[in-house]
């Protein structure tokens, strides 16, 4: 059995496509006319339905769910187009059950050995709207659903075995729970980047020339439409799109020690003309490549325990790693889990200052667009605002379909990449402080603490790449969370120190009632989480937190040397020459 | 959107490219090196321009559609010295000082310097570490490598004339759908999909050697596959390919339209045919079967490049390695002849290899014994120099490859007179008729994978049969199905009793001999092609089975 580990990380949108160009029929856009893919899966369901009910095991719920992508992507660096792609793909996942809410062919098998479990695929549709496209999208549903109905049949005989063999578990709540009918249909959106990007992205990323210690680097601006289609057995009918845009910077440097620098970030938004100016995308490639300048130079961080601000970013990573994710149903049924907060619904888990909401609705804050926002879950379920935990007090769960003793309906949290089945993930998770400090006065607590601990220092930990967490019984339930950058806070009024190589580590509950006070400046992460359903896109919003106590541990480090031959001379005026390359840059 | 094609208007070189590995080269060898180690006595930078166009459709409709520029360095640094190298040495999944790097698409030279430097330096840095792994597992003095050189020598070459030939990407798109849609004219059909590929660019090599080389390098793919799901349940398979160097070689669109409807139309047919449970007895393949036969079975006998030297097992023991081409061994009847000719005017032709040397015509097999070997510059016994077949995917080592490969008997036979023979052979093994196997999946398609995994090895065998019928003594022909080869390899090839005359070359997308033959995908690999007769097999095993799921779900109308 493995544990249950769950990831955050922070790619650009292209890193998870596989680089393609041109496309298909162009989609009608605009109009809040039904897709025809959506009859088509409406109408295969129906089909579906109907011709099996005569079956011994007939199918009790079906839902087809088409996710159609456009995506584009344009890179750049060291002052050149290094790649042009775009991308058109249609998938479909299909959710087939056999049985009865109580007890379906989804219910896990306990026990059972990694090969006990039929493969799930996803299954690639034609990319068009054409009639050709739709009478080969029918035919391939038709051999899917067949596939799929007979291999929940077969499952359902294992499960009704599993059942009669295995002792009874904890959590007796069905396996899956109805859901109201919707029909929402939104017009289909698209996306697209304008040819100015490509002269922009070949300037700003000339920009890293002029950091000799700036190894690698690269400018990317990302647009991908992601249309959702759903139909189910329930009558439901959803179609809606998704439109995100990124515009990010990288610096990579390797330190004299091997291990790799790397400073990404990024701009999100909702519109092309929402992403950032050239000028603002310079800025942010200065200051991505004079942070990994710093940081080469910078002194490594030791094992150390001791107080610390998580700064807006990092401090949402924190609560997505430490609390989200063991906040998701599906976990507080599964026996092979910690189930850290199962038993704890009422009880106060945080300080009585803060309060966490999961809020898929909220469309931005902060002045950012959230990545974590829908209308409706990937089962047809309306988003909706979940109250977490109130003034420390721990209010639910987020909730997929699938009922868990004590909450029986889903709260429009159930998620998947395509390909996936659907679990509870988090959208846009929220913390709330009702007490706060401005950042100077948290800054000024910190260090307080570290004089009353009798500290050397304290951190402060203003970016991170992402971290994981392990929420399974057979391992400890601890997390991991990566910073990028961490300052040493010296009381003596040193300036602070910039250092690197050192990773969070701890447990929930622990860690929970560590946390002293909140900063009056929430910061919005946007990333992507990837867990059982797969890679969904999320935000985490928090303010500043200030931490009792943290504990530090060596981060894991590449070995390779820094090159050996200096970079080769860039031309005059998009850099400094190679005798400059120790000098610090402007 | 702001994308646009840039359909086969590749300057030839790249401008800037050209300076910026002269000046990248120049540094790696006079100037990289680390300290107490040599500077790397051998580079080459291999760029591959140019764009892939990809398309996959199913029953008429869209279902993938990629056309990509693509501009890979390949470069390959070794460190040691002539006799004695880093190179060729198995290290177990390590970094060995070749790698592929991505090479801006604008035409920078600044940019291509950046790219070229660090790849450069993560070569050199491997090359070293797997040379001090060499010496540790298989020093100078071991009789494995003493005798040999690093490297088998070559002229450096240059010339700069070369470009990449045209490419067609919508006329390979509308085929692509258009087969496709010719099936959905099938309704017993449950899945037909048709892949393609036009991929042409240009190789630009630039080595520590000399050369200076700008050639052509690409192929065009089509491939048409059809399931029908019998009643009984079994799932049905049939495919058609053609392969050629540009789109513009393909055949007529009509020719490829009958072949697809004749595959249909055979698996079709198959709804009445019976499982041939099991066969012992005489075998005939036609052409497009021979060609499986033959390039399965027969390719890793004449391939001279072995495969990477191996270090000492857990033991100590000094590792098996599996004989590559032996020449003057006896591997088909008296009177066959192959011969491997890159300049040959077909799907696999090239005037120089990957690492630049001119292409040879090699006559390997005559009269049936191994003549010579196909080599590239990875030194095997016997092999003084390059054939020129030094081929690759990707990053991996240039290992000899088959390029356009002619297979011929002496005394070959009309068609009917193979049948003749076949049939009393037939007869006298209390066979009922003459098992023929019209066509084979290539390994590619197959979904075997007790087969992939084999590879070559000992449990090889040959892919499944598309197409087998028995013949009858009427004359008659029985389609049967559910068959697959048991305990098939290359020793069957002495058993051919007759050849029929001589046959067209038939393009096929390959990989070197062994499992990686079977990972190249739909549209992957490297082109050549294959001319074999058919061919009547003395004795051969075959299996059969059928049955599965059957459809429950009833088909929409």
């Amino acid at each position: 059995m493995l544990p249950q580990l769950l990831f955050l990380l922070l790619p650009s949108l292209a890193a998870q496509q596989a680089p393609q160009a041109p496309g298909p029929n162009a989609r009608p856009v605009g109009a809040a006319e039904p897709a025809p893919m959506l009859q088509v899966a409406r109408d295969a369901v129906d089909h579906t339905m109907a011709d099996l009910e005569d079956q011994d095991e007939p199918p009790y719920h079906l839902a087809i769910g088409v996710t159609q992508s456009h995506s584009l992507s344009l890179s750049a660096s060291n002052g050149a187009i290094m790649s042009r792609n775009e991308d058109w793909n249609r998938y479909a996942d299909l959710d087939l059950r056999v049985g009865e809410f109580a007890l379906d062919n989804t219910h896990k098998l306990l026990d059972a050995g990694w090969f006990s479990e039929e493969g799930r695929s996803v299954v690639r549709l034609p990319v068009g709207d054409g009639a050709d496209d739709m009478d080969a999208a029918e035919l391939t549903l038709w051999r899917e659903l067949d596939d799929s109905y007979q291999q929940a049949v077969r499952r359902m005989t294992k499960v009704r075995a599993n059942q009669a063999v295995k002792v009874e578990r904890d959590d007796p709540s069905d396996d899956f729970s109805p859901a109201p009918k919707v029909v929402d249909i939104r017009p289909v959106q698209d996306v697209a980047l304008s040819e100015a990007w490509e002269d922009s992205l070949r300037e700003v990323s000339s920009v890293f020339l002029e950091y000799p210690d700036v190894l690698k680097s690269g400018v990317e601006v990302t647009a991908e439409a992601e249309t959702f289609l759903l139909a189910n057995s329930e009558g439901t009918q959803i179609q809606h799109t998704r439109v995100r845009y990124r515009a990010s910077v990288y610096a990579v440097s390797v330190a004299d020690d091997g291990a790799q620098l790397a400073v990404y970030d990024y701009l999100d938004a909702s519109t092309e003309e929402g992403l950032p100016d050239a000028e603002t995308l310079t800025e942010l490639a200065h200051v991505a490549a004079q942070r990994v300048t710093d940081l080469k130079k910078a002194p490594l961080l030791e094992p150390y325990t001791g107080p610390a601000i998580l700064r807006g970013r990092a401090a949402g990573v924190f609560f997505h790693e430490i609390f989200g994710h063991r906040i998701e149903g599906h976990r507080q049924k599964d026996e092979d889990e910690g189930q850290t907060f199962t038993d704890m619904v009422g009880e106060q888990v945080l300080p009585d200052f803060i309060s966490v909401v999961d809020d898929p609705t909220i469309r931005s804050m902060a002045g950012l667009d959230l990545n974590g926002t829908y209308p409706y879950d990937d089962e047809g379920v309306v988003a909706q605002k979940v109250s977490l935990v109130d003034h420390g007090e721990l209010q639910g769960f987020l909730m997929s379909r699938a009922p868990i003793e004590g909450i029986d309906s889903s709260n429009g949290h159930g998620r998947r990449q395509p390909g996936n089945a659907i679990v509870a993930r988090q959208g846009n998770l929220i913390v709330q402080a009702h007490e706060s400090v401005p950042y100077e006065e948290l800054r000024e607590m910190l260090i307080k603490q570290v004089v009353a601990q009798d500290k050397p220092f304290g951190l402060i930990v203003d970016d991170i790449t992402g971290g994981f967490t392990l929420t399974g019984r057979v391992t400890p339930n601890s997390f991991n969370v990566r910073p990028v950058s961490v300052w040493r806070v010296y009381a003596d009024g040193r300036p602070d120190e910039l250092v690197r190589g050192g990773d969070f580590i701890g447990t929930p509950l622990t860690t929970f009632s560590r946390i002293l006070a909140a900063g009056d400046d929430p910061e919005v992460f946007n990333g992507v989480c990837g867990a059982e359903s797969g890679w969904v896109p999320v935000s985490a919003v928090s303010p500043s937190l200030l931490l009792e106590e943290i504990e530090v541990q060596r981060k894991e480090k590449e070995n390779d040397r820094p090159p050996l031959l200096p970079a080769p001379p860039a031309p005059e005026g998009k850099s400094k020459s190679v005798a400059d390359a120790t000098q610090e840059p402007a | 959107m702001i994308f646009l094609l840039m359909n086969a208007a590749l300057a030839t070189p790249p401008p800037g490219l050209m300076p910026a590995l002269e000046s990248e080269l120049e540094r790696a060898t006079t100037e990289l090196k680390l300290q107490d180690e040599a500077p790397p006595y051998w580079v080459s930078y291999d760029v591959v321009d140019g764009e892939f166009a990809t398309f996959f459709a199913e029953m008429g409709a869209v279902l993938s559609s990629d056309v990509v520029p693509y501009r890979i360095m390949r470069v390959e640094t070794r460190a040691g010295d002539a006799s004695y190298d880093s190179g060729n040495f198995d290290a177990f999944g390590e970094s060995n000082g070749v790698l592929s790097v991505r090479l801006p698409l604008d035409n920078d030279e600044t940019a291509f310097r950046r790219s070229i430097w660090l790849a450069t330096d993560a070569s050199y840095k491997q090359a070293v570490e797997q040379l001090s792994r060499k010496r540790a597992e298989l020093p100078p003095s071991d009789p494995a490598v003493s005798e040999l050189p690093a490297m088998l020598p070559a002229e450096p070459v240059v010339d700069l004339s070369g470009g990449p030939l045209p490419l067609d990407p919508e006329g390979v798109k509308s085929t692509v759908v258009y087969l496709s849609k010719v099936l959905s004219e099938y309704p017993e059909l449950e899945q037909g999909q048709a892949a393609g590929r036009d991929w042409q660019g240009q190789r630009i090599t630039v080595s520590s050697e000399g050369t200076r080389l700008v050639t052509d390098t690409g192929y065009t793919v089509i491939r048409v596959e059809a399931v029908l799901k019998h009643s009984d349940g079994s799932r049905l398979r049939n495919g058609r390919w053609w392969v050629a160097r540009t789109a513009a070689e393909l055949p007529p669109m009509e020719e490829m339209e009958a072949e697809v409807r004749e595959m249909a139309e055979w698996l079709v047919a198959l709804e009445d045919a019976p499982v041939l449970k099991e066969y012992l007895g005489p075998v005939l393949f036609e052409e497009i079967a021979s060609v499986e036969l033959y390039r399965q079975l027969a390719a890793g006998e004449f391939v001279g490049t072995p495969p990477e030297a191996q270090g000492r097992g857990m033991f100590g023991e000094a590792p098996i390695s599996r004989p590559t081409a032996r020449v003057g061994r006896r591997l088909m009847p008296a009177g066959w002849t192959v011969v491997d000719d890159p300049n040959a005017q077909e799907a696999g032709r090239y005037s120089r290899d990957q690492e630049g040397v001119p292409g040879e015509r090699v006559v390997l097999i005559e009269d049936g014994v191994v003549r010579r070997s196909l080599n590239s510059r990875i030194p095997s016994k016997g092999a003084e120099k390059s054939t020129g077949h030094g081929r690759s995917m990707g990053a991996e080592r240039r290992e000899a490859l088959p390029s356009n490969v002619q297979v011929s008997a002496k005394r070959a036979r009309a068609e009917r007179a193979l049948r003749r023979k076949g049939l009393r052979m037939a007869a006298q093994t209390q066979n009922e008729g003459l098992l023929v196997i019209r066509r084979i999946e290539p390994p590619a398609m197959s979904e075997d994978m007790d087969i992939t995994f084999m590879g070559e090895g000992p449990g090889a065998g040959l892919t499944r049969p598309y197409e087998a019928y028995l013949l009858m003594p009427d004359g008659s022909e029985q389609p049967v199905r559910g068959l697959q080869f048991s305990g098939v390899d290359r020793r069957a090839l002495r058993d051919v009793v007759l050849a029929g005359e001589t046959a067209a070359p038939v393009g096929v997308m390959d990989g070197p001999p062994g499992p990686e033959r079977f990972y190249i995908g739909a549209v992957g690999g490297l082109p050549g092609s294959w001319a074999v007769p058919a061919v009547l097999v003395s004795e051969l095993e075959l299996d059969g089975g059928g049955g599965g799921d059957q459809r429950v779900l009833a088909r929409p109308e």
